[in-house]
This record gives C-alpha cells, structure tokens and sequence, in this order.
C-alpha cells in the first residue's frame, strides 16, 4: 500500500481484498501457537540441556526422529510467516518512500524465501540417521 | 516527541523484540542448516564460536525476548477479542512484565552458571 487512502474510491481500490484482514487474523493464531512451539524449542535446547554442549551430533540425533522433524517443520513455517510478516509491517511503517519500500519488501521476501528452502532442506532432505551412526562409528 | 504511557512502552517493546527475533530466526535458521555439510563440515567450528560467552549472554538477551514478545502477544490477543482487555491493557501489560520475570528469573538461575561457572 503506497499512502493512506483519501477518498471513498481509492479507499475501495486499496481495500477491495481483505488480505490485511487475513493477516491480521493469521498473526493471533500464529502468535498463539509459536507461544508453546517456541518455548518447547527453547525447554529442549536451553533447559533440558546445556546449549553450550550442543554439536553436530545433537543436532544429527535430533533431526534423525520424525517427531522432531515434523515440530521442527511447525516451528519453521509459523515462525518464517510469523516473523517476516512482522518485518514487513515494521518496513511499511518505518520506510516513508515508496520506492525504496519496494524494494526493501522485495529484497526482505527473496531472502525469506531462501532461508525457508535453506530451513527446509535442513530438516528434510538428508538423513542424519546415517550421518549421526556414522560420527558415532568415529566415537 | 510524543510521549505515551505503558501502552506506548508495551507497543515499542513488542516491535524492538520483534524485529530482533526475526533477524535472529534468520540467522538461526541459516547456521543450522550448516548440518547439511555433515559432520566434517563446518557446523562444529561455527557452533564453538557461538558458544563463547558474549554470544552466550546474547541468547540469554534472545530468550527475554522471546518470554516478553510471547506474554505481551497474549496480552494482545485478550485487548483484540475481549470486551475487557483494553480497559484493563495497563494492569495486564504489568501482568506481561511480572510474567516475563517469573519465567525469566529461573532461566537465568540455570544459565548463568553455564557459563560463568565453568570459566
């Protein structure tokens, strides 16, 4: 959206989808999800754990349970949606000009885009299964 | 400069946490995907340089971000879709900050020993 509406018409043009709406929505529910994902993320990797202790063979343990992989996926989608949202409604705030708000959304929503691949690959595309037994067959 | 009261500071608090979380997921996501490099791959001397203790005490800063960005999301949730919340949003955002101690106080009871203890 470039400036607040002034008139009636260009109100309706702005607002002719309720995409905002259903952001507005989407971040509530989120919200309230990530509260429990993330502080079940944070109980297992902080709490439960000394995080200083945590090393490729952590990680290749964890990501080799599906239960894990899938929490990890949750974690991933709401968090990326969640988060990034936030940012661009912090760009649309703070970025006055029009142009340049363009393209930071733009540059803000490639690299979310890569880091969600990047995300997802991590938690699905190897099988740390084989990884971890093998660091293990080096212990 | 305008100049609110608690309203204002739960509202600049929540952007502040916020913008810092994602920026944070961001990274997190990007230094944890260095498991795909398996574990002759970089993913060993990048997470023993995260774990020296400035970067440390820098979680614990991600952490209390994270506990004041969830209570005062709730508190968020209530003044949206209650006929009360607003009207009591001053007494609930003092419910988010003793909210974010009781959770907060006992993490740093367990991990600031983590990491000065050993030193």
């Amino acid at each position: 959206m470039a400036s607040a509406p002034r008139t009636l018409k260009q109100a309706r043009a702005t607002y002719s989808t309720n995409t905002e709406l259903a952001w507005w929505v989407f971040m509530r529910i989120s919200g309230l999800l990530l509260v429990f994902l993330v502080f079940g993320h944070l109980f297992f990797n902080n709490i439960q754990i000394d995080a200083a202790t945590i090393d490729f063979a952590y990680v290749a343990d964890r990501l080799s349970q599906p239960g894990v992989k899938i929490y990890d996926t949750f974690l991933l989608a709401f968090a990326m949606l969640h988060g990034v949202n936030g940012l661009r409604y912090s760009v649309e705030d703070y970025v006055r000009k029009p142009g340049r708000r363009f393209w930071t959304k733009t540059i803000l929503f490639a690299v979310a885009g890569i880091v969600f691949v990047l995300g997802t690959m991590t938690l699905w595309a190897f099988s740390y299964d084989e990884m971890g037994a093998a660091v293990r067959a080096l212990q | 400069m305008y100049r609110g009261r608690e309203g204002q500071w739960a509202f600049v608090l929540h952007r502040l946490t916020g913008v810092a979380l994602a920026l944070f997921l961001l990274l997190h996501v990007i230094d944890i995907s260095l498991v795909m490099f398996g574990p002759d791959g970089p993913f060993n001397a990048f997470l023993a340089f995260y774990h020296q203790w400035p970067f440390r005490i820098g979680l614990i800063m991600v952490i209390a971000g994270v506990v004041y960005h969830a209570f005062n999301g709730l508190r968020i949730i209530v003044m949206d879709f209650t006929g009360w919340g607003v009207r009591f949003q001053r007494q609930l955002w003092y419910g988010v900050i003793g909210a974010t101690a009781v959770v907060g106080v006992p993490v740093l009871i367990k991990i600031l020993p983590e990491i000065f203890g050993a030193a």
